[in-house]
């Protein structure tokens, strides 16, 4: 069985999709049953969730770098 | 084919400080395997330069230069890239952090203010550079630890390391941010 700190550490890894499969499924199945672990994951998931938002907060290229680089890659 | 820098008798004098800069090398670095690394990229860079060695003049005062100026700027390039810490505790760390908002009354749905958000890319922008590139490439552009971590030229444990210290010190910067903004209450004992 898997423990409470265990899970914790690995619940990154688990977030991201990089754990292998039984490492993966048995972390899934703590966090259903355990009430101390899955708020932990619930505030980990709308942490990352506003973090992927701040990719938005990046203004796109302008059309003026978008044409030089089109210009550069279209050179040859 | 002539014997290569025999022109300006580099090569005798500069085998002749061998022992010499070996121990200075092994005073600086402290370290035996460090010290003949050092000493092979003295040598590397004394023949490549040793047009610059006037013959006759102290030649093992010359390579102890390059000997030292080549520790130092390895030294300079080490401590520009943070020690690898233990990616578990870090993850760990994580989780106190949530421990310590949940007691003082933090709120999920603060995620989608956008003050807060205002201050994730705030936080963001003030990691160091190798923490941010991480975030960067894992959390706002969905590489796996494996791109991400051929992108910064490191082993994947290093990226994974990054990463969640990237993470962990982006959410005490916003715990920071949330008690300062008065989101949360800064008295102890706030938890159920």
């Amino acid at each position: 069985m898997i423990d409470c700190r265990e899970v914790m550490a690995k619940l990154w890894d688990f977030i991201d999709g990089e754990l292998p499969r039984a490492e993966f499924e048995a972390i899934r199945g703590h966090l259903a049953e355990c009430r101390r672990c899955y708020p932990h994951y619930a505030f980990e998931i709308s942490f990352l969730q506003a973090l992927a938002a701040v990719r938005t907060a990046i203004p796109a290229p302008s059309r003026a770098l978008r044409d030089r680089v089109r210009a550069l890659v279209t050179l040859t | 084919m002539p014997p290569r820098g025999s022109d300006t008798g580099f090569d005798v004098e500069a085998l002749d400080a061998l022992t010499a800069v070996h121990r200075f090398a092994y005073h600086l670095t402290r370290d035996p395997v460090d010290a003949e690394d050092l000493v092979q990229e003295t040598y590397a860079r004394a023949y490549a330069a040793r047009e610059q060695y006037r013959p006759g003049t102290n030649c093992t005062a010359w390579l102890m230069t390059i000997c030292r100026n080549t520790f130092l700027q390895r030294r300079a390039r080490a401590e520009r890239e943070p020690a690898v810490s233990d990616s578990d505790l870090e993850a760990l760390a994580a989780a106190a952090v949530h421990v310590s908002a949940q007691a003082q009354g933090f709120e999920r749905d603060a995620f989608e203010r956008p003050d807060f958000q205002a201050a994730l890319t705030r936080g963001l922008a003030g990691l160091p550079e190798v923490f941010r590139a991480a975030v960067v490439l894992v959390d706002l552009e969905d590489f796996s630890y494996a791109e991400a971590a051929e992108v910064m030229q490191v082993p994947v444990g290093t990226l994974r390391s990054r990463l969640f210290r990237g993470r962990r010190l982006l959410q005490e910067a916003l715990l920071d941010f949330a008690i300062d903004a008065g989101l949360v209450s800064t008295r102890e004992g706030g938890a159920t």
